[in-house]
């Protein structure tokens, strides 16, 4: 059997997969040998189909698979994972950042001799932080305040007794005897009584009109 | 590995894990079906999940006698894809072959030294092409027999034709793509 271009191009694809019988395939390679038209034809068809057949598999969009179970089973819930931030723990950059911050509260602690034993969990409470930082407030206020007039006291003291401790010497008159005082003697000594009174009365004075 | 048909049943039982297994076992093979089809990612992606919702849907429909659940599923998606094809034929408006040829060229620039990657990329690119200038019918054999590697029995399965008719579609076909490949510059060495 003498087979024809019209044939050939029907079988081609049974003799490219090997469907033809023996026979049939020796008779089709017969003519596409000796056709100009046909032995083209079959190489190019041999070329496309071997290069179809390395293409790889288009890879599936990563959204694909999720967006087909969310039409299907319906939206997922997200897992929650209460502990999922413990790793985050162990990067070097979050443990240097704790390292640092509980050196830095251990250094305020100490200078401000605050002990572990008076951190209780009531302390930790925002209103009675806010009471606590409320007094110690007012009593750094209060505190301030009554220096400021205890300076004020020993100031008016010290400028009140200064004459009387530090007479102005005068070495040019010769000693007097105690039993004679002189009337400017007498009067100074006047004069340190009064002095005496004036300071009790500021001291009472004082002490009345300090806060607590 | 779990057998399809074994998954079936327990996604008929409404187990979701099984369900899950069986999308991502199946998804890529199917984006890959509509891809080469019609020639678009994006709408591949669309017909995917379509196909997936119909499967779902009908699940209980599904039997063994069918066959093999991809060849079912292949079934599916090629059904799928034909009625898209018809319902998207008035809006499509084919690219001409001198809108292509130019893009080829370029591609087979002497200045350019493709790695492997890109020279892969540039066949399946080609390849695209040539498919979208078949019709329906040839393409869809020379896709199930050459990219998705199905044998003559199993594209009977799908195609529901004869095994005849199946052996000329796919001769056909491959006579066409070739020739077309041939016009966009792809030759044997």
């Amino acid at each position: 059997m003498t087979w024809t271009c019209v044939q050939i191009e029907e079988r081609l694809s049974d003799y490219l997969d090997g469907l033809l019988p023996d026979a049939e395939q020796r008779e089709f390679r017969a003519h596409v040998d000796a056709c100009p038209q046909c032995a083209p034809l079959l190489a190019q068809v041999a070329h496309v189909i071997g290069r179809l057949h390395t293409l790889e598999p288009e890879p599936a969009p990563t959204a694909l698979v999720s967006k087909i179970l969310d039409q299907t089973l319906g939206p997922r819930k997200a897992k929650h994972d209460w502990f999922g931030w413990l790793p985050m723990l162990w990067q070097p950059r979050f443990a240097m950042g704790t390292v640092t911050v509980l050196a830095t509260l251990l250094i305020i602690f100490q200078a401000t001799g605050v002990r572990r034993s008076d951190i209780t969990a009531a302390s930790l409470n925002p209103v009675n932080i806010f009471h606590s930082a409320d007094r110690h407030a007012h009593l750094a206020f209060a505190r301030g305040v009554k220096f400021v007039n205890d300076l004020r006291v020993v100031y008016e003291i010290q400028s009140r007794l200064q004459p009387a401790n530090n007479p102005a010497p005068n070495s040019s008159e010769p000693p007097v005897p105690s039993e004679q005082k002189s009337p400017n003697e007498s009067q100074r000594d006047h004069s340190a009584i009064g002095n005496f009174t004036f300071v009790a009365s500021l001291l009472t004075d004082a002490s009345t009109r300090s806060p607590r | 590995m779990e057998p399809d048909a074994q998954l079936v049943q327990r996604c008929l039982r409404g187990e979701g894990l099984a369900w899950e297994e069986l999308v991502r076992r199946h998804a890529r093979r199917v984006y890959n079906l509509c891809c080469r089809f019609t020639g678009n990612s994006s709408e591949a992606e669309d017909l995917s999940q379509e196909v997936f919702l119909r499967i779902y849907r009908t699940l209980a429909s599904y039997r063994t006698a069918y066959g093999g659940f991809p060849t079912w599923l292949t079934s599916v998606t090629r059904n799928l894809l034909i009625d898209h094809y018809r319902r998207t034929r008035h809006d499509r408006v084919t690219d001409s072959l001198e809108d292509v040829m130019p893009k080829v060229e370029e591609k087979h620039s002497p200045v350019r030294t493709p790695d492997k990657a890109a020279l892969a990329s540039e066949l399946s690119a080609q390849v695209q092409s040539a498919l979208s200038r078949l019709s329906p019918d040839l393409r869809e054999a020379v896709i199930l027999r050459d990219l998705q590697g199905l044998e003559y029995n199993e594209i009977q399965e799908v195609l529901s034709v004869p095994q005849g008719t199946v052996k000329s579609r796919i001769n056909r076909g491959r006579i066409e793509l070739a020739r077309v490949l041939e016009e966009m510059g792809l030759r044997p060495e």
